[in-house]
């Protein structure tokens, strides 16, 4: 019992750290690739603080409640999660309810953003959601690819399935889901080619453009929420979890890394080219990917 | 306390309203409300009290049924709560129209006759209700004039067919069996062959699809529901179109039974699998055609058809969990639509009919209450967790993935984010951004029609928190069918396959909601700022222009509406234009001319001699 | 810099976070801007100081005013500063906002930005350099600590005649004040 709320306090603190040093390694590493020097790695630490010490605008009661839901949304799915050997609600459904409540968090955010009365919002919005559309369709033939050759829908059972017989993405049946998955990962973090929903140049930041002060500080923290949920779920569900929490995090270090390469390669799609994108060969390999598991299922 | 009170006070309270009305409005109106809340309280009374009741009128040697199991319970309790809140929700809504009298009677009637569907116990009653919902529906659609009239046309027509094939299962039925009695049809049906079985499955499935609106027979219903009277709306989308739900768990568990409903056909061309199948494609085509909608009326009339979906895939999987939830979606979907078409009402009332999305906009900072029900019918429609959405579709999910059917859900899953995608349109559209300078005045909705939607949205929060409340009824009814009994607590389910625990769930987002809002509380204050006054790179916010709501998903629609056109409907008009043209033609023999009619009998009777000078019939 | 001594953390966190994390927005006022994107560049690294751009001026607590104002652009300036968060800071940069630099003589440009808005500091040139630019970030840095850089608390103070001076110049404003000019109490704070 008190391992069981030490886990719960632990983990969402846990996952705050890893997410704001991921924000921070992102930066320094995106500098190091454009031959400067960058921040420090302490840096999106000084700017939320300031941002926490600024005055804010509101626009009514949406506003504000939304932008809680959002980061409450994300910390609870923080909580479904297994990081390593802690995962204090693993028995409340699986991996069906964090498909639903990781819905939360962008829902929150778009009726917050709502309220701000601003069309770049909206804007920012509507792209949002249909980048969201388009990546959820080869994401979802990946995740019943894995819920269908290990049949289950605990991500606990998919880990621990995994420590018996290898990594998914090694796994003949899984190879190609795997592939799609990491194809797709970019657009799940929201990072370049796919940050087409917070075009600072284009529509003025999108849904942050009328956030400032604590607003702005808790959609950083949230992006840093954000960054850490999609990266630990394919590290458990492809990369094996890990029963330490250590090899946890340099497996999710490693896919980051990879990630931030593909980020300081490519310009921004536009929103058409990102569905043509990701309802072409993404779609593709993880639909037949799902096929060659219904196939060589016992 | 039993069955034919229950019918006798609904069809009696139904022809009082209209004769009351003529006296007074106002006692019309306490009366109308007070018959739909007391067939509540009376069906409420009745839970588990199994009853049946046979009359004999001497019509044609048949016995009329009545009977109450609790899946006719199940449904009536549903049927009478959305009644009673359309009624109280109509007080305001109709109130200066015309031809108010006939209204409460027409709603009346379709919630007695939808009660009789229910509680009825032979084929030849349920057929007596059927036709009396159908045609009271049908006047309820029209009452609007205009575009409806055409709109009530297509469902009566499309309606009407449906009776046919039912009454010629019926038939076929009663030729075989001697009886309409379903208790007694049920066992000896299992006997029959494979042919007749399917043969009886496809009338009846005929008749109940175009009720339920499954594809290829949902064509009538985004007219009809965007062209009626938004409380009607609310019970036709609700609980009306579900009668064709009904129909099918009559038709597939009560009557046909489990093993014999599995057996049809084998492997990938069984029955039941390609029902499944239909049921998918009915999730996912009709979810994106509601993206692509303008008005607010018809995109909420298309989910009506895309859950649709969710219900016919459960119902059709054959498993515990799959039923299980099919049928909890039924109640679930009636919840959040009626509540978002009673939102779409109140709106319309307040802005003197506008029902066009393009049009609207910032309306939360003056309908507080209707935005929030809007926004919890809108999370429960899309299955949110905490709602009850949720938990439905979690069992369906389940049960599709567990049972190996990876692609059936991945159709139901995807219909979840065109749901995402169309109800944020809805909501945005209508209730965030800018408000309009012609709504800067306007005013709250009345008490009679917050009252609805809040009761609605505590169901729905309240079926998504707790479930158990719902599910013990369902697994009852799931156990009568002869599955095995699921192991359901008051907060989820547990099995050995995973469990779902939704107090875990709603804990947690109070937890996190409540560290969130005191990080926030204890930050830097934040000023209120008026509309106006929002970045536009240095320059005035344009007035009644800064708001963006025309072609919402722009890049998407370019992509994908080629692929969605309703061709089945533009292949009825086809249908029709052809029948018209085929009328025209033969139209053209009577030609007026006296000289033409008389060419016609000489050339007949030139004809019938011909043929007995050859072949000597006669 | 002193940006990893714990102990002046601990004593003003929000004054050394300030200085750490000045955010500009990225506002094109005149011939200046072509300066700029030098500086957030790799070649004269910026962001190894704490600052980049932002595009609104929600998320943005350092203005620079970067040339010549125009009359025409002093209503976007005027606006885009009173829709910054405070604290804030403004920053003149180049000879232009000084003293009207080039244009001293002209009908069109504003000769003196510090009447109408507040600023805390000037970067003389035509144009600086963007060591010069680097320079001025420390010195404001400087005066951030001595609790000497406080323009937002002047315009809140005397917003009467900042506002008088704005009407001269501009004629009648289109927004209403920022801060009470009469002695009306001020709309909801939360």
């Amino acid at each position: 019992m008190v391992a069981k709320v030490a886990q719960i306090i632990l983990s969402p603190i846990l996952a705050l750290v890893i997410g704001v040093f991921f924000l921070s390694l992102a930066r320094k590493i995106m500098a190091r690739f454009h031959w400067r020097y960058g921040p420090p790695l302490v840096q999106p630490v000084i700017d939320i603080i300031r941002l926490f010490y600024q005055k804010s605008v509101s626009h009514g009661q949406m506003f504000d409640l939304g932008l809680i839901l959002s980061l409450a949304g994300s910390i609870v799915v923080v909580l479904f999660l297994p990081f390593g050997p802690i995962c204090p609600l693993s028995g409340s459904g699986g991996l069906l309810v964090i498909l639903y409540i990781t819905l939360l968090a962008p829902l929150g955010m778009a009726l917050s953003g709502g309220q701000g009365d601003n069309p770049n919002i909206s804007i920012g919005i509507s792209r949002k959601l249909i980048l969201g559309l388009g990546y959820e369709v080869p994401l979802l033939l990946v995740l019943l690819a894995v819920m269908t050759r290990y049949k289950t829908i605990s991500i606990m059972e998919v880990v621990s399935a995994q420590q018996r017989t290898g990594w998914s993405l090694t796994s003949l049946p899984l190879l190609l889901s795997g592939l799609s998955y990491l194809l797709i990962l970019p657009a799940i973090l929201g990072i370049r080619p796919f940050d087409v929903s917070s075009a600072p140049q284009e529509i003025s930041s999108g849904p942050m453009v009328e956030y400032g002060g604590k607003y702005l500080a808790l959609a950083k923290i949230e992006h840093a929420f954000a960054l850490f949920i999609n990266i630990a779920l394919f590290v458990n569900l492809f990369l094996g979890g890990a029963a330490n929490p250590l090899i946890f995090f340099v497996k999710m270090l490693v896919v980051f890394v990879l990630g931030l390469c593909i980020n300081a390669v490519f310009p921004r799609f536009r929103i058409e080219q990102a569905i043509k994108y990701l309802w072409k060969w993404p779609a593709l390999l993880a639909f037949l990917g799902l096929i060659v598991t219904l196939a060589t299922r016992g | 306390m039993s069955l034919e009170i229950l019918l006798i006070i609904a069809f009696g309270g139904a022809f009082l309203t209209y004769l009351l009305g003529k006296v007074s409005s106002r006692a019309r109106d306490s009366f109308a409300v007070a018959v739909s809340l007391g067939l509540v309280a009376f069906v409420a009374f009745l839970y588990g009290k199994p009853l049946e009741k046979t009359f004999y009128f001497g019509f044609l040697d048949l016995d009329l049924v009545l009977r109450l199991n609790m899946l006719s319970w199940f449904f009536a309790i549903t049927i009478a709560s959305v009644g009673a809140l359309s009624i109280i929700f109509s007080l305001s809504y109709i109130k200066a129209r015309e031809k108010t009298d006939f209204y409460y009677l027409m709603m009346l009637l379709v919630n007695a006759a939808m009660l009789g569907i229910v509680l009825a116990g032979d084929l030849l009653s349920f057929y007596i209700f059927w036709e009396i919902m159908s045609w009271s529906a049908f006047l309820l659609i029209s009452y609007n004039r205009g575009p409806a009239l055409a709109a009530g046309m297509k469902y009566i027509v499309m309606s009407i067919i449906g009776s046919v094939c039912f009454l010629v299962g019926m038939l076929s039925l009663y030729v075989s069996f001697d009886t309409l009695n379903i208790s007694q049809i049920a066992p000896a049906i299992a006997s029959a062959s494979h042919g007749y079985v399917l043969f009886i499955l496809i009338a009846f499935g005929i008749a109940f699809g175009i009720k339920n609106a499954v594809l290829p027979f949902h064509t009538w219903l985004p007219d009809a529901h965007s062209e009626a009277p938004s409380p009607f709306s609310a019970v036709l989308s609700g609980i009306l179109v579900r009668m064709g739900m009904y129909g099918f768990l009559l038709i597939f568990y009560v009557i046909l039974g489990l093993k014999a409903f599995l057996a049809l056909g084998q492997g990938l061309y069984s029955f039941h699998y390609i029902l499944a199948w239909i049921g998918a494609i009915n999730i996912v085509i009709p979810t994106f055609i509601a993206m692509l909608q303008n008005d607010s009326k018809r995109l909420l009339a298309w989910h009506g058809v895309g859950q649709g979906g969710y219900m016919v895939l459960g119902v059709a999987l054959g498993t515990k969990l799959g039923v299980a939830g099919g049928t909890f979606h039924i109640v679930n979907h009636t919840s959040y639509i009626a509540l978002l078409f009673l939102v779409v009402g109140a709106i319309e009332y307040r802005t003197g009919g506008v029902r066009d999305l393009n049009s609207l906009g910032g309306l939360a900072k003056r309908m507080p209450i209707t935005f929030i029900g809007a926004l919890v019918g809108a999370c429960g429609l899309i299955g949110v967790p905490l709602t009850n959405g949720f938990v439905s579709k979690w069992l369906i999910y389940k049960s599709l993935i567990l049972e190996g059917h990876p692609f059936l859900a991945f159709a139901a899953l995807i219909g979840t984010w065109g749901t995402i995608l169309s109800l944020f349109k809805f909501l945005h559209n209508i209730f965030l951004g800018q408000l309009p300078e012609k709504y800067k005045d306007i005013k709250k909705a009345p008490f009679s029609m917050q009252l609805p939607i809040v009761v609605l949205s505590l169901v729905i929060l309240v079926f998504g928190i707790l479930p158990g409340i719902p599910l013990k009824v369902i697994n009852t009814i799931g156990t009568s069918f002869g599955f095995e009994s699921l192991n359901v607590t008051l907060w989820g389910i547990t099995s050995e396959t995973g469990t779902l625990n939704t107090i875990n769930i709603f804990f947690a987002v109070l937890g996190a909601g409540l560290v969130v809002w005191l990080l926030f509380r204890f930050a830097a204050k934040s000023v209120s700022v008026p509309q106006e006054d929002s970045y536009a790179a240095g320059a005035r916010t344009p007035a009644d222009k800064y708001h963006y709501t025309v072609e919402f998903y722009n890049p998407l629609h370019r992509m994908i509406r080629p692929f969605l056109r309703d061709v089945i409907d533009e292949f009825y008009y086809q249908i029709a234009s052809w029948v018209r043209a085929f009328a025209q033609g033969m139209r053209r023999i009577y030609s007026g001319d006296v000289g033409y009619y008389v060419m016609y009998i000489m050339l007949f009777l030139a004809g019938l001699i011909f043929v007995q000078m050859r072949w000597e019939i006669w | 810099m002193d940006r990893n001594q714990i102990a002046k953390w601990l004593e003003a966190p929000a004054k050394m976070a300030n200085k750490y994390s000045l955010h500009a927005i990225y506002f094109c006022t005149g011939c200046g801007i072509i300066e700029v994107p030098p500086v957030i560049t790799a070649r004269w690294d910026a962001e190894r100081f704490g600052v980049i751009p932002v595009a609104t001026p929600r998320q943005a607590n350092l203005f620079l005013i970067t040339g010549y104002v125009s009359v025409k652009t002093l209503r976007p300036i005027i606006r885009t500063y009173e829709q910054m968060h405070e604290p804030k800071y403004t920053v003149g940069f180049g000879s232009c906002p000084v003293n009207g630099g080039m244009y001293w003589d002209s009908y069109n440009t504003i000769k003196h930005l510090d009447k109408y808005i507040p600023i805390d500091g000037w970067i003389a040139g035509c144009m600086p350099r963007p060591e010069a630019i680097f320079i001025a970030v420390t010195h404001l840095w400087t005066l951030i600590d001595k609790d000497m850089a406080e323009g937002y608390v002047r315009y809140r103070k005397s917003y009467r005649a900042y506002r008088r001076n704005q009407e001269m110049a501009l004629g009648k404003l289109d927004w209403p004040p920022l801060y009470p000019v009469s002695d009306e109490p001020r709309g909801d704070e939360q």
